[in-house]
């Protein structure tokens, strides 16, 4: 039973390769990342709140530790959640 | 001289022109020892969560050349002025951290520019997941895993199955 299941995931892995995530700011070659830009900030938040981790965004880690700054700083100006339900 | 930033929130149930006198008070703060570079004003804008029972706040920031007493002197004001709900100052970055990376490999050329940063969407919670459980899964049993995949290759090899014919090899 467990034998089959994992023969399945596994082929499945092998047809739909996991999509390599690339950061968006490295992209777009931006180095900054504004508190007071919310738009942007709002797309790397949860739906409860939540930062979104790396794993989950593709951020590289440079911007990750800027967004993560950046969002924080945003709760603190009631511009983002702390938490939301 | 440094170059700061600060952003305060003043309390909406404060008429027009009290408004205008705080930001007006503050702004004399600044300039008496310093250089006001920029103004901005959001006007009312709703609060992410209730500050003080107020669900919405008027919204100002500064952007300053000073030396620190500036800030210092600026926060103290705030700390008096009850119509402040909540401010923050922050230290702007002047100095170009460059980043070793950029420097090595400058081949961002080559990456597509979009005009827009496209939005996660739903993909960002449910897939991420999955993805986690099925590494861990892969990672208990790596040898077993391996042989199946050398078997399955050779079947692979014969015919290109796609994947509902390799199921009905396996029940057979």
């Amino acid at each position: 039973m467990a034998r089959e299941q994992r023969t399945e995931r596994s082929s499945f892995r092998r047809y739909f390769p996991p999509k390599r995530k690339v950061c968006r700011f490295c992209q777009r070659n931006i180095r900054d990342i504004d508190y007071k830009n919310v738009d942007i900030l709002k797309r790397y938040i949860l739906e409860r709140g939540k930062i979104s981790p790396r794993r989950v965004s593709g951020t590289c880690s440079y911007h990750q530790r800027r967004l993560s700054t950046a969002i924080k700083r945003a709760r603190i100006l009631a511009l983002l959640p702390f938490l939301e339900d | 001289m440094t170059l700061y930033e600060t952003a305060f929130l003043i309390s909406p149930n404060l008429e027009e022109e009290a408004i205008e006198k705080v930001i007006s008070q503050m702004a004399e703060v600044v300039k008496k020892n310093g250089k006001l570079i920029n103004e901005d004003r959001w006007g009312k804008k709703r609060l992410a969560y209730p500050i003080q029972k107020f669900e919405e706040a008027f919204y100002v920031f500064f952007m300053y050349e000073a030396d620190p007493t500036v800030p210092f002197e600026l926060e103290r004001r705030f700390k008096q002025t009850e119509a402040i709900l909540r401010y923050l100052t922050i230290k702007k970055e002047t100095k170009e951290k460059a980043r070793r990376k950029e420097k090595e490999a400058p081949e961002e050329k080559s990456l597509p520019e979009s005009e827009e940063i496209p939005t996660e969407g739903e993909d960002t919670g449910g897939e991420a997941e999955e993805e986690a459980v099925e590494k861990k899964e892969e990672e208990e049993e790596p040898e077993a895993d391996e042989e199946e995949e050398a078997v399955e290759k050779e079947e692979k090899a014969d015919e290109e199955a796609s994947l509902p014919e390799e199921k009905e090899k396996e029940e057979d």
